[in-house]
């Protein structure tokens, strides 16, 4: 799956778990200090529904070494292809 | 040598004068030497026999943190895996050795009592080293942030040891972590008048704090304590009020003269508090309260276990959660009065969790005359009786006396009875603390002047300055060990 397919799809799960309105627009060095409704509960919540939709099962060290959306992407890259 | 004392100011000006001298111009590792070696000497002055100890274990932390990136970079996975469990394994079993092994042994041999078995084995006298729970947390997060490749382990020992036993904090912290600390080692510290002034500040608000508020308050609540039987039920009640302001005078002022000492020597320390009795509702001030360790603990241990627990939902969430403050409330100390304050802030989250409010940060808004709008303000008053109803168990000595202290409010005794109502000079000042809290919310302490024509005008700047010195020599208290050292 491309890198951009990938982006596309996650805008949209976070639009829908995180009830944006504006769009999510986001980018390799997105972090949850850019988006307000992305708190630590949230984060769980859009982990599971990424998990779901791409039908993929991170491990808990990959998601805890993620510092923004670029490295989160860099797993499902590794795990998609 | 604690920080509010002639001794420390003078240990202070000699390893000031000899930091900034003006030798280091190229290399920090003069300056780290010097900050490495002076903090073992603090440390020692607090407790020689256990300097031993907190160099042993810096130095078995450096070469698990170089054998642990060397296996990474050999893509041994499995290997760094099992390496960084050694190393939290470690660094729990000296902690759980030195401060739980009394408190096992003393558990068991009741467990074995009760069911009819009589043992008699002498209770393990082991000595508890001062600031062991505040080192091993920064020695475990060390192994834990190589391994998830948020930082490399440090190659110079000296820097390493110099993270682990910086003196303003290796007593009772804030619990620095290594990728926010070690890099601010990596360059020479050159002397920076804003930041020392601001330091300088911070110290004098923490001393004032510490010396004037929860020193002239803890006679007070130890006597109230001591015979619970002998005051009104409103006495007891206003007394907890203040053992809550009590307990956050002493670690918040304990917090910004490390802090503020920490920022004369062009370091910053992670920050402890920022304004808890303004929360409006536990989340929020946990989020606030003794920082460095709630973050801590947020990151290592409610977070995985929050991602473990992922499929099982909200009970998931509840599960992390009452763990994750069991082991709070443990942490502080090895007793069941401990847990059971863990446990009943962990119980407090369950509303916030199921109505998934618990991690959302609301700003506070002031109404048209700048004081909180009646909803945040009651919802403060709330969270406050909440945080101060469970710190009758944290003050307690045992269960039976917090029963007793919780039934004689109960009883009512002399409730409304205006002339039974003991401590009532402590109102005013507690009030201006709480004031000052709502004022300076935004600063984080309260000689951080707002930038107005009153404040900028530098008279007025040292009127407050010399107010407080002299409230200093003039209403100090009787002069009290910091409530944190115990931990």
């Amino acid at each position: 799956m491309e890198r951009e397919e990938i982006f596309s799809k996650l805008n949209e799960i976070f639009e829908d778990v995180l009830d944006l309105e504006e769009g999510a627009n986001l980018t390799d060095s997105t972090t949850a200090n850019d988006i307000e409704e992305w708190d630590s509960l949230s984060h769980i919540q859009l982990i599971v529904a990424i998990e779901k939709a791409f039908k993929i099962k991170f491990t808990s060290l990959e998601i805890m070494k993620w510092a923004n959306v670029g490295e989160m992407v860099d797993s499902m890259e590794s795990k998609l292809n | 040598m604690i920080v509010n004392s002639l001794q420390f100011f003078l240990f202070f000006v000699v390893v000031f004068t000899i930091y900034y001298l003006p030798i280091y111009r190229n290399t920090p590792k003069f300056q780290n030497l010097w900050l490495f070696l002076t903090s073992y000497f603090f440390y020692g002055f607090a407790d020689w026999r256990m300097a031993p100890l907190l160099l042993g274990a810096t130095i078995a932390f450096y070469f698990i943190g170089l054998w642990l990136k060397s296996e990474m970079e050999k893509g041994q996975t499995k290997n760094a895996s099992m390496i960084t469990t050694l190393g939290v394994v470690l660094g729990v079993g000296v902690l759980v050795y030195f401060k739980y092994m009394n408190f096992f042994a003393d558990s068991f041999a009741q467990l074995l009592k009760a069911i009819g078995l009589n043992v008699s084995w002498t209770t393990l006298n082991i000595v508890l080293p001062i600031g062991v729970s505040f080192f091993t947390f920064k020695l475990i997060s060390y192994i834990i942030e190589v391994h998830r490749e948020h930082i490399q382990p440090s190659k110079d020992f000296i820097e390493f040891g110099t993270y682990v036993a910086f003196f303003p904090t290796i007593l009772s912290g804030p619990i620095d972590r290594p990728n926010k600390f070690i890099p601010q080692l990596q360059g020479v510290r050159q002397f920076n008048y804003d930041m020392a002034a601001d330091g300088c500040r911070q110290v004098l608000w923490g001393m004032f704090t510490k010396m004037c508020i929860a020193d002239n308050l803890a006679p007070f609540t130890d006597r109230v304590w001591a015979n619970i039987d002998g005051y009104s039920s409103a006495t007891l009640i206003l007394t907890s009020f203040y053992y809550s302001v009590q307990l956050y005078a002493d670690f918040d002022g304990y917090s910004n003269m490390a802090i503020g000492v920490a920022k004369i020597l062009n370091l910053q320390v992670e920050r402890n508090f920022n304004h808890p009795f303004l929360a409006r509702n536990i989340a929020e001030y946990w989020r606030n309260w003794h920082i460095s360790l709630t973050s801590w603990l947020t990151d290592y241990v409610f977070a995985p276990l929050n991602i473990a627990f992922r499929y099982m939902n909200n009970l998931g969430i509840i599960l992390a959660i009452v763990i994750n403050f069991v082991l709070i409330g443990l942490w502080h100390g090895a007793d069941w009065t401990f847990a059971f304050f863990g446990l009943y802030h962990g119980l407090l989250y369950i509303p916030l969790i199921l109505s998934g409010s618990f991690a959302k940060k609301k700003k506070l808004r002031p109404n048209k005359i700048g004081i909180p709008n009646m909803k945040d303000f009651s919802y403060m008053l709330v969270t406050f009786l909440l945080v101060s109803i469970g710190l009758i168990l944290f003050r307690a000595e045992s269960f039976p006396q917090a029963g007793e202290y919780l039934s004689s409010i109960l009883k009512c005794n002399d409730m409304f009875n205006a002339s039974m109502l003991e401590g009532k000079r402590y109102i005013w000042p507690v009030i201006l603390i709480l004031g000052l809290e709502w004022l300076q919310r935004d600063k984080q302490h309260a000689l951080q002047f707002p930038s107005n024509k009153l404040f900028n005008c530098a008279a007025v700047r040292y009127l407050v300055y010399a107010v407080l010195v002299s409230a200093l020599f003039i209403y100090a208290g009787e002069v009290q060990t910091f409530i944190y050292f115990q931990f």
